[in-house]
Order: C-alpha cells, then structure tokens, then sequence
C-alpha cells in the first residue's frame, strides 16, 4: 500500500511538472552571422528577439523584391530601393508609388540600418522592424494594408513554405513579416569602401587630395556627419530654402509637432554617396558640386537653421575654396562601396 | 512504515509547493479564473450614441461619429496588496465604439483572490514600441485594421475621436478630429490610469466578476484643459494639445460597479 502511494506521488509529480513530455518535429533555422566591420559603431538592433538565420534573410529578400506587398501587385520596396543606387531610387527627386502617385521625398539609401536607432527623414519610425509599415501602407507608396499583405502570403503556394523553414511552422502574422523584412535589410552592411580599408589600415592608400579632402571634411563637415557611419543621427536644418513644389513640407516638426524642429531633416549617412543622388530629402541637387556651391552659399535663413552653420558674424554656410570642395568630393567617393553595390546575396535577380 | 507514509506526505507536500504558481497556503482562495471588464462609453453623464448631437464646449455642439482608444497593460491588485500584471502581449486592445464586442474584455488565467484595484494604460508605452515587431504581435494587424496606426508615421494612435462640431460663431458644421499618440521619440503620450473599485472584484475559478468602466467623452476636450475645437479642430501631432489631450484623457475613467 504504502509503495503505491509513493509511486502515485512520484507519477503525480512527473504529471505535474512536465508538461512537455511531447517532442514535435522543429526544423532548425541556420544561424547567419552579422559581420560587422571593426571600425564601426556598436549594432543598434535588439539581435536577441530577431536572431538571424539564413531562412529568415531569404525569406526577407523574397518579401522585400515582392511587389504584392502593395496594394497593385507592382510596387515592392525594391521598386524605390535599387541595389545598384546603394538602394534608392534611381533618376527620381521624390518617389512615385501605385498609380503613379508621388510622395514628397528623395527615398532614403539602405545600408548599415542595423547601427542606426531611428528611420525616414523625419524619425517617423523608431524602430526598424516597424519602419516598413510606413512605406506599406502610405497611400502614395504602396497603399495596402497589414492584413491585406498577410492574406495575400497565406494564399501564396511559396510563402507557407519559406515562413515554415524560417519559423518552425506556417503561421503567417505581421509579427514573421516584419522581423524577415528586417533580417534582410539588417545584413545590408556597407563597410568596405576604399575609406574604410584606408581607416581600419589594410593597405589601402588614398590620393593626397583625396586625404586633403578628408582634412577639411573633418574640419567643416564632421560636426554633423560624424563617426564612421558619417552621422550624428540628429535632426539639424541645413538652411534650404523651402520648396515651393511642397509647401506642407515640415521635417521632423511633423513627427515632434514641435514648432522648433520645422525644416529639421535627419543628418543623412554619407557612405555610397557617390551613388546615391539627387541630393538633400526631396533630391533637390543633382550632383555633389551643387551640394558643395550649396553649403558654401546657398543657405538662407530659413527660421531654425541649425547654430553650427551660423558664424559669429551671424552669416550663413560653410566657407570653401574651390579646391576644397573638389577635395571633399575626391574624399566623398572613397565611400563608395563597389563590394556592397555588387553583392548577389542582396540583388533582386 | 509510517515512515515511508511520511515521506509520501511529504513528497506530495512539495509537489504542491513546487509546481503551483500561486500562495502555498491551502486553505485560502487558489486557482484561476476570468475576469472580465467593460468599457461603457458616455458622454456628460449619458449613454455616448454615435451621430448624436451633444453640448461641446462653451456653445459649441459636437456630432460624434468615430470614438476608439487602444487599452493595454492591465493589472489588478488585491487587498492585501498583492498586483497581478496580466501578460503585457496580450494586454493590448482597441475599444471602438462601433463594435460593441470590442467594449468587452475577458482575461483568463487571473489568480483567484479579492481586487480592489485596477490599472491600465490608454496607448502603448514606449518600452513596447520598441520591442519592434517582436513587442506588437499581431496587435499591429489589429491596430491597422481599426485605423490605429498612422500612414506616414510608423506609430500608434492611442486614440481616435471623430465628427463635426458647431457653435454659436459658426454654425456651420465642421469636421474635427483628434488623433493622439506619441511622437517618435520626441513626445511620450502614454498614460496609466488606477482606478479603486468601489466593492471588491471576487474571482474564482468558477466566479469571473465584470468591472464595469464608463469612459465619459466629454472629459477628452474638458477634463483638465479645456480644449476648443474652433481653436483648433483637426489635433494630430500638437505639441501643447496632445499632451493636453493624453491628460485630460487619463481622466475621464470611472468604475461604475462590480458584478460579482
């Protein structure tokens, strides 16, 4: 009698304890490694809760190049974001999106996402899985909805599969989608331009003027473009003058609301800036050199421009020689990023 | 053998200690249940009737036609102090007051015990935002379906409060609307509501109470600040009258009664 209960309690206690005595069949994701070049900052991105694997990349490629993503089929976010433009959108001021509507602003480039905290020109996103919302579903960009995208991928023959291999099984949700879409674009790491081979000293040499390029970059240029990601990350008005094309133009006074912040842009990441024209957050300038004649003296005075482009005699912009802005341009192509532009893992075809 | 009889006891003894989440007295309430909540939407006193004309204001009159919040992190607290935290990924919820299943809340899985407290929040905070994708589960297609997201911006309203207005200057009718919610990560609008609850909540596993909450609409544009919408009707990203609006907000929840 008395063995018996010691047994009920010892069966008692397997009962109650385990609770997953079943083991189900799981296929294992294959891990995939972030690298990240050593002369870079330290990665912004919460890997943690998004652990990278090669299911998941692909399967963020397949919905990145995807354009049922919107809602005419046609426009994916590889429409706006080219490979080859370190992936903007090639030959356009502003973007246009279905129907051949236009939004209001240069599309971004996309590289190095995973060292940076916060999105768009304005900051409208602060996170990165949450930034493709934005783009998804602006009506001037791809124009559908989250439950829409997620129907579509459930009755797709492929996506089931490719969500199973990622995740373990085929449970299509917005959560799945975003964390995928950030897996491909969090590996878009561009850290091997001439500059940064030159920086992390492997041998490679740059031309005097393009180090005396440099030289007045750090002078003049790197108080906002600073570190090696060439931002600061901070909102700043660089005294444009106001686009009558878009007077509702705000800049991140339209996130914030505060009256401060209007005409404040994102100090943009100047790595593949070669690349990556026309210029400033509608694409306003077409080459560098504009940028450089506008920096020296183009500004007005536009309410908020930022302190640092005021002297002390209340003048605006940045003075520069002539050889000093064909310098910066010199020093401003040595990030560009042959190795990254040219990459299979990332290209749509 | 009275020993081994001991040792059997006493095995059992840890079991129950071990594998039960809850206190390890037996003689008290143990267990789990539902507890549910309704969110009962007024104006000044009044059932809210969407289309209906209401006393604004000064002499402004307003027509409501869309009102919906998003509810999140609930928690209870019972009398002896004791918080129980419903899980922060399934405590999100949009109250929209075109959907009268979506003004019921039923928690499962809620300690048995005796609350005389409860929480909530009208947003969502910050430290969920920016889980990403992994913090918002499928609450994100929820929110887009019900409009709680904006387009241009990848955030949350927290609430969405819609129609037109009139006053004795205009009498034409006007659209408003007011669209709340932080902003990136300039402006933090989140805000968390405790409310006692007149008589104590008494769940148990076969007992689930409703706490009945009215949400009085009036309050959004008077309840600490008055707001006129002639000042200004379409309140979106305002730096002084978003917060003001989360505020007065935070403020227009009571408990009205408890079914035991």
């Amino acid at each position: 009698m008395q063995k018996w209960i010691v047994l009920l309690a010892v069966v008692a206690v397997i009962i109650a304890c385990q609770n997953n005595a079943e083991e189900e069949y799981i296929a294992v994701p294959t891990p995939m490694e972030l690298s990240i070049p050593t002369n870079f900052p330290e990665v912004a991105y919460n890997l943690e809760v998004n652990p990278l694997t090669e299911e998941g990349f692909e399967l963020g490629k397949k919905l990145f190049y995807d354009g049922s993503l919107s809602s005419t089929g046609v426009v994916s976010c590889g429409f706006c974001h080219e490979q080859a433009f370190s992936f903007t959108h090639h030959g356009h001021t502003v973007s246009h999106g279905v129907n051949g509507l236009e939004g209001f602003r240069n599309a971004q480039p996309l590289h190095n996402l995973a060292f940076f905290n916060e999105f768009t020109w304005d900051g409208a996103a602060t996170h990165l899985d949450l930034q493709p919302i934005i783009p998804i579903t602006s009506e001037v960009e791809m124009n559908e909805r989250i439950p829409n995208v997620l129907s579509k991928l459930r009755a797709d023959k492929e996506y089931p599969k490719l969500f199973t291999k990622a995740y373990g099984d085929d449970v299509i949700n917005s959560e799945r989608l975003l964390k995928a879409l950030s897996q491909f674009m969090l590996q878009m790491v561009s850290g091997n331009s001439r500059y940064d081979k030159y920086s992390r000293g492997e041998g490679e040499i740059l031309t005097d003027k393009e180090l005396a390029g440099l030289e007045t970059f750090r002078q003049k240029c790197a108080n906002c473009h600073a570190g090696e990601l060439f931002t600061d990350q901070s909102y700043r008005n660089n005294g444009l003058p106001m686009n009558p094309n878009f007077p509702e133009e705000e800049g991140r006074k339209r996130v914030s609301g505060f009256q401060e912040d209007h005409y404040k842009f994102r100090v943009p990441s100047l790595r593949n800036i070669e690349l990556t024209f026309p210029y400033m957050h509608d694409g306003r300038f077409g080459t560098l050199e504009a940028v450089m004649d506008f920096y020296a003296n183009g500004m007005v005075a536009n309410g908020t421009v930022d302190p640092s482009l005021i002297d002390s005699n209340g003048s605006l912009g940045i003075p520069l020689s002539i050889t000093e802005k064909e310098n910066i341009i010199a020093f401003l192509k040595t990030l560009t990023d042959n190795e990254f532009i040219e990459d299979k893992r990332f290209a749509e075809f | 053998m009275k020993v081994l009889k001991y040792a059997a006891f006493g095995m059992l003894l840890i079991i129950g200690m071990s594998c039960s989440k809850d206190d390890d007295k037996v003689d008290q309430i143990s267990g789990e249940g539902t507890l549910k909540i309704e969110f009962d939407n007024a104006y000044a006193g009044s059932d809210l009737l969407l289309g209906t004309s209401y006393p604004g204001n000064g002499t402004e009159r307003l027509t409501i036609d869309t009102f919906k919040y998003i509810v999140s992190n609930i928690s209870v607290t019972q009398e002896d102090g004791t918080v129980f935290t419903y899980p922060k990924d399934e405590s999100l919820f949009v109250i929209d007051e075109s959907d009268n299943d979506s003004r019921f809340i039923s928690l499962p899985n809620v300690p048995a015990g005796n609350y005389t407290k409860i929480s909530f929040g009208i947003g969502v905070d910050q430290e969920k935002y920016l889980q990403g994708a992994e913090g918002q589960g499928d609450f994100l297609a929820i929110a887009t379906d019900a409009g709680m997201l904006w387009s241009w911006q990848a955030g949350y309203k927290f609430i969405r409060y819609e129609g037109s207005f009139s006053s004795d200057g205009s009498t034409e009718e006007t659209a408003f609307a007011i669209h709340m919610g932080s902003h990136g990560s300039a402006l933090d609008n989140y805000k968390e509501i405790t409310l006692d609850l007149p008589v104590s909540a008494k769940l148990r596993t076969d007992i689930a109470p409703e706490i009945h909450i009215v949400a009085d609409l009036a309050g959004v544009l008077n309840a600490e600040t008055i707001l006129y919408l002639a000042d200004k009707a379409q309140i979106h990203v305002d730096p002084v009258k978003s917060p003001q609006i989360a505020v007065n907000t935070s403020k227009i929840f009571t408990v009205d009664h408890v079914h035991n």
